[in-house]
């Protein structure tokens, strides 16, 4: 796909000799097209790295509706193009023009013609679709065209009931997203965290985008910081059904319910190696939590950390070589890192005044977590090698528990605001580098997201 | 581990009962940990713990209320048993902390057929993780202090909420004061 932006706005025309002057060899090099017709799914030939290069410009007209929709069926086609545009923009790697754009356009109704006029407004990429609905179930089609070379380079169809509309706009985002990035999308992507939104704190999970908030648990207890199985098959959580806090796990398919870690007074903060084969929690004795090491289902826990202070909040590293933690041995709240034999212990946050919740990018290069500065709590994020540290966020409102999403491009976290109703607490997601926040929850308070792996 | 034996050996009682555990720390599996093996906080050094002027059998009982909420309602008014408060992320007891801890000690000395829940509390502003440790710590602190004036450990259970069950919700300090607190319920045998 070459790459030769024609752009009719004037804004967008000062803008694109910047863009391509930062990715020169980029701009003089356009990789092979795609080849004709079909495209093996995770056969890419075009990988796109934000900051290398301008965003695609996708034509996204209107889905195409044929024959006739009952009702239900144009709700669910509404839902199913609404998701899918906001999949689309999410990802951000489009630049999208929508049908508004399009009024100016004679169209014809024949596809090279058209896509002559789609391209005529400087898009790079068509994007077509079309609903039809029989015997109460919804079929999907979606093309991409390559409009340089006028290929169609992405063709897909779905069926399922009216029901899994979202789910069929996901799936078929998420090949989108995959075919231009190499990466897959995020749209089956679930974020479990803890709700009180019933009375009683609960395990709640939700799409990646906020849709489908439905709870796991129904102790009537207080259950807390979910943390999703390596498999994503399951959520260990932290609940006090039993009296003391112990670690449970869910089972997602079959909604079963045991016990990982119970017994002691005090078992928290559940983290699973990436291998899937041991988890890392924090236990007590005698009011003094250290770090703890044991197999999945909780056995044989070894102890990782011994000092006098505080030692908690663990998170394994995608490599499975480190554990971070938060410890308070320099006398205060601070993200540590140790190996999972319990060596090589090195401080991570310097700056700030309160650190805790630390969450590994998936390639394992950076680390986030909330930071306390000037007496709030913004989003931190620090190089696992070179230690810069870069503050996410800015301004009021504490932002916790940050967890990237699986592609690395995303963080899910918390923003709570204080007030004489007592601090009201909402799941929020924003793009890696700080930008585009986004509320994902509004009812009740929400805490502590965290983002599974590529579930299908 | 010096301090906690000065302690133990002024309280032979309980000393008698604890003997064995501390020969055993080096190689304790965490599983095998005993509540009673309490670290005893910094004040405790400073304080030797009153001789009981009569033993727990001699103390005539009064009538309490049956009823656990009514129960300790009518302790918490009439200063018998109270909570007991901490700094902003600290878990170190107040010189006015332990004097109510010596007060509680009193009452529960006097009363051997109660035991105490001691639930460690947080106010919102730090992390909620965090501050399920934090919480631990503090209700361990005031355990460990009963326990140094000759409380036995067996009666006390600490539990943490952390920040999740605040008891005032409101964005203020006189409000946060409440809630970073050792919290006690106390109940029949």
């Amino acid at each position: 796909m070459t790459h030769r932006l024609r752009l009719p706005l004037l804004l967008l025309a000062l803008a694109a000799p910047l863009l391509l002057a930062a990715s020169p060899a980029a701009a003089q090099e356009p990789p092979e097209p795609p080849p004709e017709g079909e495209q093996a799914p995770g056969e890419v030939t075009l990988v796109l790295e934000e900051g290398q290069r301008p965003l695609l410009r996708l034509a996204f007209p209107e889905l195409e509706t044929r024959g006739r929709l009952t009702a239900p069926g144009r709700e669910a086609a509404e839902e199913l193009e609404e998701t899918l545009r906001a999949d689309l923009e999410a990802a951000r790697i489009f630049e999208i023009q929508g049908p508004w754009a399009f009024t100016v356009l004679e169209l014809t109704g024949e596809l090279s013609r058209d896509m002559e006029l789609y391209r005529s407004l400087g898009n790079e990429i068509l994007l077509l679709g079309d609903v039809t609905e029989e015997a109460g179930k919804l079929t999907f089609e979606g093309r991409v065209y390559d409009l340089a070379s006028g290929s169609l380079v992405l063709g897909k169809r779905y069926r399922g009931d009216f029901d899994v509309a979202r789910r069929i706009a996901h799936t078929f985002a998420d090949e989108v997203i995959l075919y231009f990035t190499g990466r897959r999308g995020l749209g089956l992507t679930t974020i479990a965290f803890y709700s009180d939104r019933t009375g009683d704190k609960e395990i709640w999970l939700m799409d990646y985008d906020g849709a489908n908030q439905r709870r796991i648990t129904a102790h009537r207890s207080v259950s807390l910081f979910p943390a999703w199985t390596a498999d994503d098959s399951g959520v260990a959580y932290v609940s006090y059904l039993d009296g003391a806090p112990a670690i449970y796990q869910a089972d997602i398919g079959s909604g079963r319910k045991r016990p990982l870690v119970t017994g002691t007074a005090f078992n928290t903060s559940p983290a699973f190696s990436p291998d899937g084969r041991r988890m890392a929690f924090a236990r007590s004795l005698e009011g003094n939590t250290e770090i703890f090491v044991a197999g999945a289902d909780g056995s044989g826990p070894r102890r990782l950390t011994y000092t006098g202070a505080i030692d908690t909040n663990p998170a394994w590293s995608p490599s499975g070589g480190e554990i971070a933690f938060t410890s308070s041995r320099s006398g205060r709240p601070d993200v540590w890192v140790v190996d999972p034999e319990g060596s090589n212990t090195q401080r991570i946050s310097t700056g700030g005044e309160y650190n805790d919740g630390a969450a590994w990018s998936p390639d394992g290069t950076k680390i986030a977590y909330a930071s306390r500065r000037g007496g709030v709590f913004q989003v931190a994020v620090t190089d696992r090698v070179t230690l810069e540290t870069t503050v996410l966020t800015s301004g009021a409102g504490d932002k916790e528990s940050p967890t990237f999403s699986p592609d690395g491009r995303k963080i899910a976290y918390t923003l709570a605001f204080g007030g004489r109703g007592g601090k009201n607490t909402q799941v929020w997601v924003m793009d890696a580098d700080g930008k585009n926040p986004t509320q994902l929850t509004r009812e009740g308070n929400n805490h502590s997201p965290d983002w599974s792996g590529y579930r299908e | 581990m010096s301090r906690k034996w000065m302690v133990w050996v002024v309280v032979p009682a309980i000393a008698i009962t604890l003997l064995g555990c501390p020969k055993k720390q080096p190689q304790t599996q965490p599983e095998e940990i005993q509540v009673d093996t309490e670290e005893v906080p910094e004040p405790a050094e400073e304080v030797a713990p009153p001789e009981p002027d009569m033993t727990e059998e001699d103390r005539v009982q009064p009538e309490l209320p049956s009823d656990i909420e009514e129960l300790n309602q009518y302790l918490r008014d009439q200063g018998l048993i109270d909570d007991v408060y901490f700094d902003f992320d600290r878990s170190e007891l107040r010189p006015e902390a332990t004097e109510q801890l010596a007060t509680n000690a009193d009452w529960l000395r006097g009363n051997p057929g109660y035991v105490a829940t001691i639930e460690g509390h947080c106010d919102e502003r730090g992390t909620n993780e965090y501050n399920l440790a934090l919480g631990e710590r503090r209700a361990n602190a005031a355990k460990s202090y009963l326990v140094s004036l000759g409380i036995d450990g067996g009666r006390l259970t600490t539990i943490s909420y952390g920040e999740e069950r605040a008891v005032c919700t409101e964005s203020t300090e006189s409000c946060w004061q409440r809630n970073r607190r050792a919290h006690f319920v106390v109940r029949p045998r």
